[in-house]
């Protein structure tokens, strides 16, 4: 039964750990002011009266509708511009400061001015989306693209290839897994952005369920909006992290 | 993306600033062709740098705001690297702690904001801890993996001298892992920097994140403007900083052997 007590020593600690937690938050929660903490049981409570009424449904789909919007536009923008700056060795040149700078600038800064000029809906989350996850994406593309080795140019060049196929056959091919590495991590900022979006432009989706939770001193409500938050992103993680790993596979 | 060296040739700085140039002139006739006159454009921002450089607002803000961000990545450096080592160098400790740290990296700091306000007030406390939260946890999985990928060797020599466990944790792990905690200060100043404005934006306590807020509510673009610029040399800054640092302090850390 060796196995047993191998499966024993590796996920104890972790369950161990976990219904520490869970114990801790519970008792820490009865003994104080419920406008601080509220017991895990009452959060519990609340996540399923939120399930029960189709609010959690309706308020995860219309938050995430933002987040794939934005997401899709940022790898449709940012993975070709990444591979074009690659390929365009001046163009490169040209731009990559400004790329490092706006990657390094605290793009939530820009927010208010998002506000003033494109006022509430759904168009001004998408743009927030979109420019806190297409650095990233470009960023890497860019990285991987210039590290393609010369000599698969040269040799496709030496067979006559035309632009086209060195690019369908050669770039895009080599290029996809780093902009995959791009892809998981703007994942994490693209949710940053989702809720920032949320909570500072019109408040809809989760960051309205928090806000609204907050404003009523509803800890429960805020505390349940948290967790399901944090079930999103490790879910949306884990999906980034197997679709880098997937196109890693042919990684070189 | 670039190296110093590169940075140097002046074959490499000239088409920057035309392409600098370029987005300036664009920014500048798009705004004044398309947008209303309170947009922010290039030359508007450079007419309003005098005035907003001695508005008293700006200045106290933009001190307590970037102090704020620096006291707490401190904080964020010092809990961060304990927290590291041990979860690298102990299985038990990591078992026990990884999904807590996972949690708190992957969640969207910015959800904490109602929680933070309500057990710290709208105060310069709420700011510190949404920033110490935002940074921590990069630090943490940064250094656990540094501390996991010590050689064994190195461990097996301080143990054949009889060396105490946690004297080879400070004197062996961490130097071993110091280029991954000069990554994670790396990526960790980022999101502190975002902490602290998206904590100004939620309590309105003063700072640079409100200066903007406040300005541009007011329709004064090229004022608000002006911050996110400081904003943005402070994040330019840490970067290069960090660069610098690694290549003066850890010269046998070749660049490119990239850790996230």
């Amino acid at each position: 039964m060796a196995w047993r007590r191998e499966f024993v020593a590796r996920h104890a600690p972790a369950v161990l750990s976990l219904v520490a937690g869970m114990a801790a938050w519970e008792i820490v929660g009865r003994h104080t002011d419920a406008a601080f903490l509220v017991p895990l049981s009452e959060t519990l409570e609340r996540l399923w009266q939120l399930a029960q009424t189709g609010e959690l449904t309706r308020q995860t789909l219309s938050s995430l509708a933002i987040f794939f919007v934005g997401f899709a536009l940022a790898l449709i923008v940012g993975a070709p511009t990444g591979m074009l700056l690659a390929r365009v060795a001046p163009l490169r040149r040209a731009l990559d400061v400004y790329i490092m700078i706006a990657y390094a600038t605290p793009l939530v800064a820009l927010i208010p001015f998002i506000l003033s000029l494109m006022g509430f809906g759904f168009a001004p989350k998408v743009l927030v989306v979109f420019l806190f996850a297409v650095f990233p994406v470009l960023y890497n593309t860019v990285e991987g693209a210039r590290s393609l080795k010369p000599e698969l140019v040269e040799v496709a060049r030496a067979f006559r290839s035309s632009e086209w196929a060195l690019w369908r056959e050669v770039m895009v091919p080599y290029t996809l897994p780093f902009t995959m590495t791009g892809v998981r991590q703007a994942v994490g900022r693209a949710l940053v952005g989702m809720i920032a979006a949320e909570f500072f432009l019109s408040s809809t989706g989760l960051g309205q369920l928090i806000m609204n939770a907050s404003q009523n001193f509803d800890t429960a409500g805020v505390l349940a909006a948290i967790i399901i938050i944090m079930i999103l992103g490790l879910v949306l993680m884990r999906i980034g992290r197997m679709v880098e790993q997937h196109f890693a596979r042919w990684r070189v | 993306m670039s190296t110093a060296a590169e940075t140097r040739a002046p074959s490499e700085v000239l088409p920057r600033l035309y392409a600098g140039a370029a987005i300036l002139i664009l920014w500048q006739v798009v705004v004044r062709a398309f947008a209303p006159a309170y947009v922010a454009t290039p030359l508007g921002i450079v007419a309003a740098i005098p005035h907003v450089l001695t508005d008293p607002a700006f200045l106290t803000g933009g001190v307590t705001t970037l102090l704020a961000v620096a006291e707490g990545l401190v904080i964020a450096v010092l809990v961060g690297t304990a927290t590291g080592l041990v979860i690298g160098r102990s299985t038990l400790a990591d078992r026990a702690l990884r999904q807590y740290v996972n949690a708190g990296y992957t969640l969207p700091m910015i959800v904490v904001l109602p929680l933070v306000s309500l057990w710290f007030g709208y105060t310069g406390a709420a700011r510190l801890a949404t920033v110490v939260f935002a940074a921590v946890f990069s630090i943490t999985v940064n250094v656990a993996d540094g501390a996991r990928a010590v050689p064994h060797d190195y461990i097996e020599v301080a143990r054949a001298f009889r060396s105490p466990p946690w004297r080879a944790l400070i004197e062996i792990v961490l130097p071993a892992s110091a280029p991954y905690v000069f990554a994670g200060i790396r990526l960790a100043a980022g999101r502190a920097l975002i902490g602290a404005v998206v904590a100004e934006f939620f309590t309105a306590i003063p700072g640079l994140g409100y200066f903007i807020l406040y300005n541009s509510r007011t329709f004064h673009h090229n004022e608000a403007f002006v911050a996110v610029l400081l904003l943005a040399a402070f994040g330019v800054g840490c970067d290069a900083l960090v660069n610098w640092a690694t290549r003066r302090y850890l010269p046998w850390y070749r660049r490119g052997e990239h850790v996230e």
